[in-house]
């Protein structure tokens, strides 16, 4: 079915879908639609939707409700994000599934609240204490906000994670033609929560190899389960042996990290002989490809990298796009950002960062003049 | 049946700290309500107090500084038929008190403990919410200024299940827990505790002074309040989930649709970026998304973005609306083609465009708004004058006939198509008739 939706409304499916049963929220431009969204579509689903005092108490709702067996979401924009901080931390530590969206607007502070910018990139990625990872999608389009929603609930769960969708105002407030019904016939079933084994004693981060992911048993299930925002062990005890969190930190790190390449969502739009590549993501990215389309129209050469996930940073995409490169263009909308993680990979080669942060989208134009394309 | 995990013991506390009671006392209260361990979650809070949950062999979560009750009430919402206790110090009461008052407003169905010992004992004896005035911490030496505040006086108009005050030494504590347990809604016990280590010795507060303290501010032990709101948690599900019926199987989440499906086929060429700029109350928005709705319905595609205030009826109201025979990449309408001006707001929101427009541009303007400034063509029309022969509501639509006559996008009966599909069939009638007058406006 043919619709014409708005980036926010396609969350709300894609979340419906997943099978996300619980959201709580606290309104918010450009997010709100998100959370009236879901209150509508809970009921009929049979899931709960509530607004909350505030952010801390949505986020803090969420990682209840999860713990019960839920798939939870929530949705804010910068300042809510502030306020999920220490929580995001506490789902971190705890491996609870979480996802968060959070529909950028122009910051800082409350700074302007209709409209986008992509200014919390990095703050997404290290807005925690401990710097232990998480994961970063980013949305180009309302019909990603459908596939990346169904995408961040599948990760969550595989990875006991929180995953957040980095949209903003310029994907989630603006309506395009899409057709829910087939992306959704494009996409693999979602992954259901995995049930931990009755026939043995659980324990809620157990690990072998430092980057398993133990089951999750639910709070009012068939274990007992223990969960602190203590530094702990395997059993959730709280732990202050050297070994014991090194081992921990080790596990949070690397179930993350050593599994990037399967995280990393991406489009390579490779031109032959290119010596310049462009990196980009979310919004930006549709000026990217269009910058990419007049710049090849116009007989140069250039090659293209969407990234879908920003973090864990698809390292091995990066290095593959850049052989064979000489300069890298990083158009974003804000001050230069993502540019920093691929310059981490760049080697001596130029990193051009293409940046706006007036809230007007980074234009074509721009990227091709800034990025000295042509 | 203990509901401690006696392997653990014993418990961590200072020697004298009530803590280990309040801890013995929820054990006592679980063992008269009787449920069964997995159906019992003990979520603790910050502080000497958050190290109990590690002792219960029940469900046990350790949570932030303040924010207990948040964790307990997702997983009451999640699972209403759950038993679920909250122990927490003052401290997280004073940092959390916006989720205390949330929760006894919404009267969801937790026992919130507050093991009450007038300062933070974690952190080294500073003052609390709870410290009564003149009380002497790390954080004010020479006495607190602040007044304390009263748990009961503060949750009471809120009407929650069950409130009640004692103090570890009196002989009531795990009965008024146990009625806090069974009670339906929101139930919170405030226990006065001494904290040996820093409050009680700087402040020579004893166990026999504990009941002075209570008569001096005002604050007596009992029961002060027994209300019967029904409980959050069960009275969400039972006001928005949908009665089930007998036939809801295979029901879908979304009614079935035929969508935007094509009605008719648009021979524009190229991507066109129109502006829509009026006032609030005009109807821009939803207006631009049926204009956006009949380009997908003649094959185009389009986007919107609207912009206006969190004002309603006052200001300005416009919308972008971009559609094009090709799946549209960039977003964004660097120069708009077409510009319609149905007020006042609208004109002065998109002045600084409209001082950038190429000749090549037209500008679709209700003639009484007088000259624009701009380098594009001006077209004048009595887009209102049109408009009064329809109704009031009809000029954007009459603007949006004129442009779609004048300019060719796509066919008028698209329009219409998508205006019957998306709007009640009154709004639609007018929609429409604006359209026509406003195609024959065109001529
Ligand atoms: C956000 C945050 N701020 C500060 C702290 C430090 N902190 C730990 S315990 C505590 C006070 C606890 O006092 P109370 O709740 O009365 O418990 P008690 O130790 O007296 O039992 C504070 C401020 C923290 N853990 N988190
Ligand atoms: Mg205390």
């Amino acid at each position: 079915m043919i619709e014409f939706l708005e980036g926010n409304d396609a969350v709300v499916r894609g979340a419906l879908d997943a099978g996300c049963r619980f959201f709580a929220g606290y309104p918010i431009t450009p997010a709100t639609s998100i959370l009236t969204g879901m209150m509508r579509a809970m009921p009929e689903a049979g899931g709960v939707a509530v607004q909350c005092e505030d952010e801390i108490a949505s986020i803090g709702m969420c990682i209840g409700a999860s713990m019960t067996g839920q798939k939870v979401l929530t949705a804010t924009s910068g300042p809510g994000m502030s306020l999920y901080s220490e929580n995001i931390g506490l789902a971190i530590t705890g491996e609870t599934p979480l996802v968060i969206v959070n529909v950028q607007r122009q910051g800082p502070a409350t700074g302007s609240a209709t409209k986008g910018a992509d200014g919390d990139i990095l703050f997404m990625r290290w807005g925690t204490s401990g710097g232990l990872p998480l994961i970063v999608l980013s949305p180009e389009s309302v019909h990603e906000c459908y596939t990346l929603t169904r995408a961040a609930f599948d990760l969550a769960e595989r990875y006991r994670v929180p995953v957040i969708l980095a949209s903003q105002k310029e994907v989630g407030l603006t309506r395009e033609r899409v057709d829910l019904d087939e992306a959704r016939a494009a996409m693999p079933p979602s992954r259901p929560r995995d049930a931990a084994p009755t026939d043995r004693p659980y324990v809620p981060h157990a690990f072998e190899q430092p980057d398993d992911v133990a089951p999750l048993s639910p709070i009012g299930g068939p274990h007992l389960l223990r969960y602190t925002t203590s530094m702990h062990d395997e059993r959730a005890w709280l732990t202050g042996d050297p070994a014991v969190i090194s081992r921990m930190m080790e596990h949070l790190r690397r179930k993350i990290d050593d599994h990037a390449d399967e995280i990393a969502l991406f489009d390579h739009d490779p031109d032959v002989g290119a010596k310049n590549l462009v990196v980009s993501y979310g919004i930006t990215a549709r000026s990217a490809r269009e910058a990419v389309a007049r710049v090849r129209a116009a007989g140069g050469r250039v090659s293209l990298l969407v990234l879908k996930t920003l973090f864990p940073v698809p390292e091995a995409a990066i290095r593959a796009a850049l052989i064979g490169i000489e300069r890298v263009v990083v158009p974003e909308m804000n001050l230069g950002q993502y540019a920093r993680e691929v310059q981490l990979f760049a080697d001596g080669r130029e990193v051009r960062s293409v940046t706006r942060m007036d809230t007007e989208l980074v234009s074509p134009d721009d990227v091709i003049r800034e990025g000295g394309l042509l | 049946m203990s509901y401690l995990d006696e392997a653990s013991l014993p418990l961590p506390f200072c020697p004298g700290c009530g803590h280990a009671k309040v801890t013995h006392a929820i054990d006592e209260a679980l063992q008269i309500l009787g449920r069964p361990k997995e159906r019992v979650v003990v979520v603790t809070d910050i502080g000497c107090v958050g190290l109990t949950d590690r002792h219960f062999d029940t469900n046990a979560f350790h949570g932030l500084h303040g924010r207990s009750i948040t964790y307990a009430s997702g997983i009451k919402l999640a699972d209403p038929d759950l038993t679920v206790v909250v122990v927490m110090g003052d401290g997280g009461a004073g940092i959390g008190g916006a989720h205390l008052l949330a929760a006894a407003r919404r009267n969801i169905g937790i026992c919130v403990i507050v093991a009450n010992n007038f300062n933070y004992g974690m952190t080294g004896g500073q003052h609390s919410c709870t410290t009564p005035s003149g009380g002497i911490t790390a954080t004010c030496h020479l006495g607190n200024l602040e007044a304390p505040l009263d748990l009961m006086g503060t949750l009471r108009p809120s009407k929650p299940g069950f409130l009640a005050r004692t103090s570890v030494f009196a002989d009531d504590v795990p009965a008024l827990i146990a009625r806090g347990l069974a009670t339906q809604g929101f139930s919170l016990v405030d226990i006065w505790d001494l904290c040996v280590a820093y409050y009680a010795g700087q402040n020579t507060l004893t166990r026999n002074s504990i009941a002075d303290m209570m008569a001096e501010l005002e604050m007596p032990a009992g029961v002060h309040f027994e209300g019967g709101r029904p409980e959050f948690a069960r009275a969400w599900r039972d006001l928005y989930h949908p009665a089930e019926t007998a036939d809801d199987e295979g029901m879908c989440l979304l009614p079935p649709d035929a969508g935007l499906a094509p009605v008719a086929e648009s021979i524009l060429a190229a991507r066109t970026g129109i502006l829509i700029a009026g006032a609030a109350g005009q109807k821009i928005r939803s207006l631009a998304t049926v204009f956006g709705a009949g380009a997908i319905m003649s094959g185009l595609h389009a986007t919107q973005k609207d912009d206006y205030p969190i004002t309603v009826m006052t200001g300005h109201s416009a919308a972008e609306v971009l559609v094009s025979p090709v799946p549209i990449v960039y977003t964004g309408i660097e120069v708009p083609d077409v510009v319609l001006i149905l007020s006042e707001e609208g004109r002065a929101r998109v002045a600084r465009k409209l001082a950038k427009l190429p000749p090549e541009s037209r500008v679709y303007v209700e003639a009484s708004l007088g000259p624009v400034e701009t380098q594009a063509r001006v077209i004048p029309l009595d887009l209102k004058g049109a408009a009064k022969e329809v109704h009031r509501l009809a000029v954007g639509a009459v603007g949006v006939g004129t442009i779609l006559a004048a300019e060719g996008i796509y066919p008028l009966e698209a329009f219409e198509a998508a205006a019957r599909r998306l709007q009640k069939q009154k709004v639609a009638d007018t929609n429409i008739a604006g359209l026509r007058a406003g195609a024959a406006l065109a001529g």
